[in-house]
């Protein structure tokens, strides 16, 4: 889906979530969140809400809260230190690397020269796969992990409204779900 | 008594009832129900060590925590020093590890009763199969099944199921069509979830989380207790942890247990009752036996521990299946739940769900070149043209008497009682058929697979026995078990053990159902008594 850059910015930059960040994490910049996710999110994505909902996750993280320990699972863990903390650091990383090419910031680098920046971020990180949620590894790694594990991606993979996460019911769900283009199983 | 005086003040409250059940799980909640149905006004007190958690209101919110951040959907569900070596959940509030079952509830099959007398291997049990099949129905009306009537002779019921079978999704319509091309014939596996309001809880929503679900759909034993405690039927002391029963002069009877209440810094409670019953489940419930040197006559408590392995794997196939659908429900097959005399002995589930695995979204690719945004995209897609299904055999495995649950001196909790340490030890007929037990499930994998041009990958194999029973083994001869069929102990007539910790073996697939049937009978018995 295509958004405007500046139509991005004005609603990425008046979400609540970036302005309510929970004590200890630093507000995130609007304009290098939205560079970073046109490196890494695909065109297709709306970019605008995955951005908002990886904010969302940051804001609402919780530290030292239990974790599932359903059955078969014994120890019970705790979450660890918001993964957020690290993100101003690496972000002013990026805009430094960006500077070095004689670019103003991360954000007005060209697409290509940040794509080149974040492959060797991620490559600095030794990050080798996709993080299941955030982590804390490194943010462009962080943001790929919470959108293309989401329902929205896992939507956008199919081309159908699977909608995995949502209470759906029970009516249709013999069918394939809408977008789906395949017939009734023999 | 031998009680250790940590936590212990001179004198307890002391709390009388005519039976007091200890343990406040699936068992306690269907044996509560049923005895006020048999002696209404009998008196009840329901003792639990961990906490009641009704707020029903906040599920919803507690799924979107665990969905999002992994944080435990039931908050405050476990007991920090009340743990044990091999105890596989660490659940301990009202409703047990039931508040987060995933509700299948598939039964056992006739040979399940009779290894001994059939096969020659580890033991019968002293029940008939029409007498627990009857008793499989009053499980269902009470947890609320849904469910399809078995496609095998052998597995006709007396009863057909409460409710309409959860209809199966897209993906396992695809799936049924591909895995009965192997000729093994498949269905919906039975559940525990509403396919219609039933029993004062909602109709299911297919909202993916079965462990957490936020509608009531899915049987969770909060909900009876929250009736019964509605009704004034029951007297429920959670946070309470019992600590040791009190036999009498003469050992015959069971004259008390001894508790500590742990929101109220270790107040003592004694608990006074005609009746007692142990519904503490595969683990606490010979845990306190050994712990009050009760019902240990033949010195089988904690003995003969029980559970069922399993080997599981993926399948890639020619199908097109949109991941999500409902990732909870399954197919079944209970071809091998039987197994002819005079050849190999394996008797196994067979278990299909949708799968993404092997298609998830991934970073790097075969070359190791890192993926971002379209690339990314691009790749995933490419990879999810096949589809994939999950397959899982829960296979039969018979516990030898070394199988054993003990107390561990090195660990205790804060009052000083030590903890349980299970280690399952497999009998030699086990061990003997165990290659060929793995080969067999293996080649049924691949015959799933070339059924449909598939490729079997990532084989797995349990690290645990799952669906836990035993310690307390029912059996008609008190030198070789610990109660009778209705789980009357042997040494105490008034005291009784219900559910998983009284089967003598665990069977080839999930064991709640059978854990409730089980109580169900013993209900009667107890209420004779």
């Amino acid at each position: 889906m295509k958004i405007s850059r500046r139509a991005a910015l004005k609603t990425i930059a008046a979400a609540p979530v970036i302005s309510r960040l929970q004590a200890g994490v630093p507000d995130l910049d609007p304009s290098t969140l939205l560079a970073l996710a046109e490196v890494v999110l695909p065109s297709e994505a709306d970019r605008k809400a995955a951005l908002a909902a990886f904010t969302r996750w940051i804001d609402n993280y919780r530290e030292n809260a239990d974790t599932d320990h359903g059955y078969g699972v014994t120890r019970v863990r705790a979450t660890g230190p918001s993964p957020a903390r690290n993100y101003p650091a690496q972000l002013a990383a990026l805009d430094e690397a960006a500077r070095a090419t004689n670019a103003p910031s991360f954000a007005a680098a060209p697409l290509d020269r940040r794509r080149a920046i974040v492959e060797a971020a991620i490559a600095g990180a030794k990050i080798e796969r996709l993080p299941a949620r955030p982590t804390g590894g490194h943010i462009a790694a962080d943001l790929m992990g919470h959108y293309f594990n989401s329902s929205a991606a896992n939507d956008l993979c199919y081309r159908a409204a699977i909608d995995r996460d949502a209470c759906r019911g029970l009516a249709g769900s013999e069918s394939p779900p809408k977008g789906g283009s395949y017939g009734d199983p023999k | 008594m031998r009680v250790s005086d940590v936590g212990l003040r001179t004198s307890a409250a002391v709390h009388e009832s005519d039976v007091c059940i200890i343990g406040g799980g699936v068992s306690a909640a269907m044996l509560a129900e049923k005895l006020l149905e048999l002696k209404p006004g009998l008196a009840i007190t329901i003792v639990e060590a961990g906490s009641r958690i009704f707020d029903v209101e906040n599920r919803a919110k507690y799924r979107e925590r665990s969905l999002e951040y992994g944080e435990n959907a039931w908050p405050g569900d476990f007991i920090d020093d009340q743990a044990g070596a091999g105890v596989i959940s660490r659940t301990m509030a009202v409703g047990g590890s039931a508040l987060h079952w995933g509700g299948v509830t598939n039964r056992f099959s006739e040979e399940d009763l009779t290894l001994k007398s059939r096969y020659g291997l580890a033991a019968d049990w002293p029940i008939a199969w029409a007498d627990l099949e009857r008793h499989y129905c009053e499980a269902e009306r009470r947890l609320g099944v849904s469910g399809e009537p078995g496609a095998l002779p052998e597995d006709t019921r007396s009863e057909p199921y409460p409710m309409a079978p959860m209809p199966l999704s897209y993906n396992l319509r695809v799936l049924k069509a591909w895995a009965e091309k192997s000729g093994l014939p498949f269905q919906g596996t039975p559940q525990a979830k509403n396919t219609q309001p039933y029993g004062g809880r909602a109709a299911c929503l297919r909202c993916n989380t079965c462990e957490i679900c936020p509608t009531g759909a899915r049987y969770s034993p909060d909900f009876t207790y929250k009736q019964l405690l509605d009704a004034g039927k029951i007297t429920l002391h959670d946070q309470t942890l019992v600590r040791r029963l009190v036999k009498s002069a003469d050992g015959t009877r069971i004259e008390s247990a001894q508790a500590v209440r742990r929101d109220r810094d270790g107040e003592r409670v004694e608990y006074r009752a005609k009746t007692f019953v142990l519904a503490s489940g595969y683990a606490w419930s010979a845990h306190l036996l050994l712990l009050s040197e009760a019902a240990n006559r033949s010195g089988l408590v904690g003995r003969y521990m029980a559970g069922h392995a399993f080997i599981g794997a993926q399948i890639e196939l020619d199908a097109t299946l949109y991941p999500g659908m409902n990732e909870q429900h399954s197919l079944i097959s209970r071809q091998f739940f039987r197994c002819a005399t005079g050849v190999p002995f394996v008797r196994h589930d067979l278990r299909v769900w949708e799968s993404s695995s092997g298609r998830d979204p991934r970073l790097k690719d075969a070359e190791g070149k890192l993926l971002l945004g379209d690339a990314l995209l691009a790749d995933w897609r490419t990879r999810t043209v096949r589809g994939a299904a999950r397959v899982r055999a829960y296979y039969d495995v018979h516990p030898s008497k070394e199988s054993a649950l003990t107390l561990d001196a090195s660990k205790k909790n804060r009052w000083g009682d030590p903890l349980p340490s299970i280690r399952h030890v497999l009998d030699e007929a086990t061990m003997a058929r165990k290659a060929a037990t793995r080969e067999h499930i293996l080649g049924v994998f691949d015959r799933l697979a070339k059924a449909n041009n598939g490729r079997v990958f990532n084989v797995s194999e349990g690290s645990y026995l799952d669906h836990p029973a035993g310690g307390c083994r029912m059996g008609t001869d008190p030198a070789t078990s610990v109660c009778d069929s209705y789980g009357r102990t042997h040494d105490h007539r008034n005291l009784f053990v219900v559910g998983s910790p009284t089967l003598p073996t665990a069977g080839c697939t999930n064991g709640t159902l059978t854990f409730v049937a089980v109580t169900l009978r013993s209900a009667s018995e107890i209420a004779r008594s």
